[in-house]
């Protein structure tokens, strides 16, 4: 279908998963010959990076082509916040997505390639593999796409066939033009999307609820990120921490020795990288409100912190706080810049 | 043992809060000296991280001072203020800081006993809560 897409000159790229012979995990690549397109993994159950990121670095200025972007739900998301943060527009894009039933951490899915062919296949048959998602994945319950033209719907499908769903116009004349026509409802999806709703929802909130108690105070705070080493992964892995120069590499907090030394001496230790607890509270206050919840930042922790346990949770009661859903609607505008009558400040 | 005296850190803005510290001090309204005030072009200016970082280094309780809604010289630099600082005393009541050590008020440039009310209202309020755990207890 992507191959048509470009085939019959619908769209003039399409970035997407595919598997490539140096690396063991596929990667976001942007194809734009048809004939070229080997390897395509639009469903593999893993994502080594946000593709929001690389489909922002395709839309960030007008190019006048069209790209087709194949995204997993929470990068839409994480791409319509990037939107509001005016980096990147959506005019020219169409958004393909999926039924999200998760991702593996790279080494777990790697791991499960190598034990036979039809790694994809085998994950959307199989239970068994599909409980060895991550585990913000496992605790997701935003797994159906919004803002996506075209989903590709496994939920309710029989093995090894596949739906399609169009969610916009855009999406309904693209399928058209491709020659689907119409078909029957899938009979079993309302009720597989609810059994796996319920399923997540139900793990989603232990998750949080132990996550809570366990940072409800400054101990336990400390505790969960004592093992940071201030190596700012999670920031360059996050989609929507967006800020080109982040304070935390700049001087700002390259500290000259005296200031170490009079820190260590006010308290007679302090620990060293210093400034931890002033990273994971300034990113957490910076863009809570925009996380949507991708776990990137756990999977790129050396030190194993389940970052994104303590920021979907805390994130959780900011977007309350401000009733702000990230990713919802690209007209509703960041909370913290409504000033008046509801609208965005200048 | 000498009376508790907190460390409280005032970010105020230049067109109504400070001048009204002014006027305090020219109509020689005195207010306590733990108060150490820091001078703003606007509370809209406050990011996240200078709160943070008050706390962090030792300030049992954080001001914030700034023009009456409709008032701001920048608009509604204001405006985001109240923001941003109602969602940092979200965040921090999440880890068991105390969310009333940061405070925000509305004080205008003609309001010299205001200014002296509220400082001496705010350093009796963190008097009262005792020195912040933050500062001895978060050290990563």
């Amino acid at each position: 279908m992507l191959q048509e897409l470009l085939g019959k000159k619908l769209a003039d790229a399409v970035l997407v998963l595919a598997s490539n012979p140096w690396s063991d995990v596929p990667m976001p690549t942007l194809f734009t010959d048809p004939d070229r397109m080997e390897g395509v993994d639009p469903l593999a159950p893993v994502a080594p990076v946000s593709s929001a990121r690389q489909a922002s670095a395709l839309t960030r200025s007008p190019s006048g082509k069209t790209v087709v972007l194949v995204l997993r739900p929470c990068e839409i998301r994480a791409l319509i916040e990037l939107v509001k943060l005016n980096q990147c527009s959506l005019e020219n894009a169409i958004i393909i997505s999926m039924d999200c039933l998760g991702r593996m951490e790279n080494k777990i899915f790697s791991d499960e390639a190598k034990t036979g062919p039809g790694i994809t296949e085998r994950f959307l048959s199989s239970p068994e593999l599909q409980g060895k998602i991550t585990t913000t994945c496992s605790t997701c319950n935003d797994f159906l796409p919004e803002n996506a033209d075209i989903t590709l719907c496994t939920l309710g499908a029989e093995p090894g066939h596949m739906g399609f769903e169009a969610l916009t116009d855009k999406g309904k004349a693209l399928l058209e033009s491709l020659g689907f026509k119409k078909g029957d409802d899938l009979p079993k999806r309302k009720q597989d999307i609810a059994a796996l709703a319920d399923k997540r929802s139900l793990s989603k909130k232990e998750l949080f609820d132990a996550t809570a108690l366990q940072m409800s105070t400054i101990d336990g705070f400390q505790t969960f990120i004592g093992r940071c080493l201030n190596c700012y992964n999670c920031r360059t892995a996050c989609p929507v921490c967006y800020c080109k120069e982040c304070v935390f590499l700049t001087d700002v907090f390259a500290h000259p020795p005296e200031l170490l030394l009079e820190r260590a001496t006010r308290r007679g230790a302090v620990k060293m990288p210093t400034d931890t607890s002033m990273f994971h509270l300034t990113r957490l206050s910076h863009i809570g409100h925009a996380c949507v919840g991708c776990g990137q930042c756990s999977s790129v922790c050396p030190s194993d912190i389940q970052v994104a346990d303590m920021f979907r949770t805390v994130s959780e009661k900011t977007q309350a706080f401000f009733n702000y859903t990230p990713g919802r609607d690209v007209t509703e505008p960041i909370p913290q810049l409504v000033v008046r009558n509801g609208k965005r400040g200048d | 043992m000498s009376e508790y005296k907190p460390k409280i850190v005032a970010l105020v803005c230049n067109w109504c809060t400070y001048t009204a510290a002014d006027l305090a001090g020219t109509s020689r309204l005195s207010y306590p000296a733990e108060i150490r005030m820091i001078r703003l072009m606007c509370t809209g200016m406050i990011d996240q991280k200078y709160i943070l970082k008050a706390f962090l280094d030792g300030a049992d309780g954080v001001f914030i001072g700034g023009c009456h809604p409709g008032d701001c010289h920048y608009i509604d630099g204001n405006i985001k203020a109240e923001k941003r600082i109602g969602g940092t005393r979200n965040l921090l009541s999440q880890f068991g800081f105390e969310p009333d050590r940061l405070a925000l008020q509305w004080i205008g440039a003609s309001e010299g006993p205001e200014f002296q009310h509220n400082m001496t209202a705010f350093v009796e309020r963190i008097t009262a809560l005792g020195p912040s755990q933050v500062a001895d207890r978060m050290i990563l």
